[in-house]
């Protein structure tokens, strides 16, 4: 009878622990939900004064870590419109789509958030979650139509402001530069044999690793494609199906990935993002690829040494390219009770004020307005000049079209990022691991199949 | 109880006291039934239904019928996904059944004879239990780490060089060794119960055994072990549940993908990934395919939790 009695327990608890996780979206959603309310009270209260409603508006992000920039930024938005108040308010970042989700279907969405660039966002237009913006002054001639591609329709139709690109580079130690005799390498063999040098004196070469799998992929080999296939124009070779993904040029990116697998940390399998970005804080490691959001952390952390950036340099008869990624843009909640200021703050995102703001208070995260205004920063100014120096930039290789597959496919940028890391552990060799990519996308990306093996 | 019947006595209405004795308990089960049903019950089958559907977001509208188990078993990449996950949840388990539960009964017979400190050992190899889980997991991965973790550090100064590998990026060793986390983290709770166990054999059983000459090991194998059999059946389909449940251990360790390259990835971190969070850098989640997953993972776990049923019922037949 006990017996019985428990296992119908367990039964039970094991069933609900199980199944019940399903549920737990739909009856959080109010939980998260509180925010708009408590904004939309405030409005009332201040009805009061006789010449315009003071209006709170809340700006959802997945920019935790920009709280006190962010507070700077909408002061002197209400500078310019007292009436109406921004509050700033993140979710961490790899909750933030499905909350966000979860908030606009539940129809407590804040009334403005950052938009993810092309198929993430476009989703959340598409369902109609996203005001359009074809009415907005002065968007098309703010901004570059490259600009504003990550966030509008074939026809040109924006539905975000774009506010923030990311840059890429490798931050490399002076002092230990300085102490081997090595001169910022010009081309990829300078600095395979730079690497050389400082292996030899004991010195960790890269800092980079693969236990959190997403930096290798996105700040180490996306930031050598560009290079090797020509930027934009290349990328578009590849995205038409002109060029298979196995191409020579891909197959030469992943040959720059094995090439610097003896210079990266002892375990580098097993070394995180953060115990990278720590190496060479630490002056262990003499350099390390990452991206422009570095430069407030290591304008921190790395005092003990002097240290600056440099872009990776092509192959020896290659043209630069630089991966300046458009990463961020800022929509309106179509269903919003406060549209109208909504749109009032998104125009105010268009004004050189904001990119000003944006640049300086945020070192390394770049406004994306046509005129680029003057950054105080010297590392964030230094990103700024690989653009001016290279033959062209590009966004990072898989956002656009191949970020999302069809259900049961993998999508380039989970290939590209296991095909990295089974080069880096020498299970594949680059051509093997060109092929692999080429056949996981021949599978689904359509004007790639005719690539399939 | 007793309160109830005589007040129930003392009425004189529609229904006679037998009535009444009937109706009374299922007052007293209403509350806890209305919680179970609400949270519980109707969630369980709201994700039964769910795994029916396909759609974006969190409410999959389109009706496909059986075709997300379909497409589970038959595509290639799901049933990839889903039994690397299914091994590895095995793995994961059968680690925990050696070692946790293994060493939960050594520290339980240990625990339960008297010596100087007793109640100290008892603390410290509860304490880890008492812990959070992403505390725990943390704080291994610092220790296990290549590069500054003691581990390693321990074994280079032992000029065991060859053997400081990067311990949580190898995908023949992340698994086991979260494992061994994970069972040095719970180890408390089996020794408990084993204890409790051994607490409620009577000395005069051992005492009779020792005065016929029996060894420590006989004692062991031929009247505790027996004794404790019940509650080994309890200890081992609690292990079960758990660790086919199991989720934050490799949260901490190894992220939601299961890294290094999804070789620690269990069936609640594939079901998270997929129903959840979606994949990095997307993150969409696929509802109607989670929920499939979900109820998958639970036929699983009915079918041992019954299998345990089965043997621990014909245990008692054969007593009888």
């Amino acid at each position: 009878m006990k017996n019985k009695l428990f296992v119908m327990l367990s039964v039970l608890i094991l069933a609900s622990l199980l199944l019940s996780a399903c549920g737990t979206p739909a009856t959080e959603a109010p939980a998260v939900a509180t925010e708009a309310p408590a904004a939309a009270t405030e409005a009332p209260a201040a009805t009061e004064a006789p010449t315009a409603e003071e209006i709170t508006l809340t700006l959802g992000s997945w920019r935790v870590d920009d709280v006190a920039a962010w507070e700077v930024i909408t002061a002197a938005f209400h500078e310019e419109y007292p009436n109406i108040t921004v509050k700033f308010d993140p979710t961490n970042p790899p909750d933030y789509n499905a909350t966000l989700r979860t908030q606009l279907e539940t129809g407590t969405g804040p009334d403005l958030y950052f938009v993810r660039s092309f198929a993430t966002g476009r989703e959340l237009f598409d369902a109609g979650y996203v005001a359009s913006l074809k009415d907005l002054p002065g968007i098309t001639d703010t901004f570059s139509d490259g600009s504003r591609a990550p966030w509008s329709t074939e026809d040109g139709e924006s539905y975000a402001v774009p506010i923030i690109a990311v840059s890429h580079g490798i931050y490399y130690n002076k002092d230990i530069f300085a102490a081997n005799g090595i001169e910022i390498p010009t081309t990829w063999e300078e600095l395979m044999t730079a690497s050389q040098t400082l292996l030899d004196a004991g010195i960790i070469p890269f800092a980079n690793g693969t236990k959190d799998a997403w930096d290798i992929n996105e700040v180490v080999m996306m930031q050598f494609i560009p290079s090797n296939i020509g930027g934009y124009e290349g990328r578009m070779a590849y995205l038409n199906g002109e060029r298979c993904f196995n191409s020579e040029e891909m197959v030469a990116s992943f040959q720059q990935i094995a090439d610097m697998q003896p210079f990266l940390p002892t375990g580098f399998e097993a070394t995180s993002y953060y115990d990278s970005a720590q190496l060479f804080a630490q002056g262990q490691a003499a350099m390390m690829l990452d991206g422009s959001w570095s430069i407030g952390p290591f304008e921190k952390d790395a005092t003990d040494f002097e240290w600056g950036v440099f872009y990776p340099p092509a192959l020896e008869g290659k043209d630069q390219y630089v991966t300046f990624h458009v990463d961020a843009a800022i929509g309106a909640n179509a269903a919003s009770p406060n549209l109208e200021a909504a749109m009032t703050f998104l125009e105010w995102l268009e004004s050189p004020t904001f990119a000003e703001l944006l640049g300086n208070n945020l070192p390394g995260f770049f406004p994306l307005t046509k005129d680029v205004p003057t950054l105080s920063d010297p590392i964030a100014a230094d990103f700024m000049a690989f653009n001016d120096a290279a033959k062209g930039v590009d966004i990072r290789f898989v956002w656009e079209k191949l970020l999302a597959a069809p259900s049961g496919n993998v999508d380039a940028y989970t290939s590209l990022n296991n095909n990295v890391i089974a080069v880096l552990k020498g299970e594949k060799t680059p051509q093997e691991a060109a092929d692999a990519f080429n056949s996981d996308l021949a599978a689904w990306y359509e004007p790639a199949a005719g690539c399939a093996p | 109880m007793s309160q109830t019947m005589s007040s129930a006595k003392r009425r004189e209405g529609l229904f006679s006291n037998e009535n009444r004795r009937k109706i009374t308990w299922v007052l007293f089960l209403l509350p806890a039934l209305l919680i179970y049903l609400t949270f519980m019950a109707v969630p369980l089958f709201d994700s039964l239904r769910l795994s029916l559907y396909q759609g974006e977001g969190y409410t999959p509208t389109t009706f496909v019928g059986f075709q997300n188990y379909i497409d589970l078993f038959t595509n290639q990449l799901w049933r990839g996904k889903f039994f690397g996950a299914v091994r590895h949840t095995f793995i994961f388990f059968a680690i925990h059944m050696v070692v946790q539960n293994s060493l939960g009964l050594l520290f339980a017979n240990l625990l339960s004879s008297d010596f100087k400190g007793r109640n100290f050992f008892r603390t410290i190899i509860f304490t880890p239990a008492t812990l959070s889980v992403l505390v725990t997991g943390f704080l291994w991965t610092l220790i296990l780490n290549p590069n500054w973790g003691a581990v390693n550090k321990i074994l280079v100064a032992m000029d065991l060089r060859q053997w400081a590998l990067p311990w949580l990026g190898r995908e023949n060793l992340a698994l086991p060794i979260i494992s061994l986390v994970s069972s040095w983290q719970w180890v408390g709770m089996p020794t408990v119960m084993f204890l409790a166990g051994l607490m409620g054999i009577s000395d005069e059983l051992l005492e009779a055994a020792r005065i016929d000459g029996a060894s420590e090991w006989d004692i062991f194998w031929r009247i505790k072990f027996p004794l404790l059999k019940p509650i080994i059946g309890i200890v081992s389909i609690l292990t079960f549940v758990d660790n086919f449940n199991a989720f934050d251990v490799i949260y901490a360790m190894a992220g939601a993908r299961g890294e290094p390259s999804y070789s620690t990835d269990l069936l609640a971190t594939l079901f998270y990934r997929t129903g959840i969070a979606g994949e990095h850098p997307v993150g969409i989640p696929n509802m109607g395919m989670g929920a499939a997953i979900a109820t998958v993972t639970f036929l699983i776990l009915m079918a041992g939790v019954l299998f345990w049923l089965y043997l621990s019922r014909r245990q008692l037949a054969e007593e009888a």
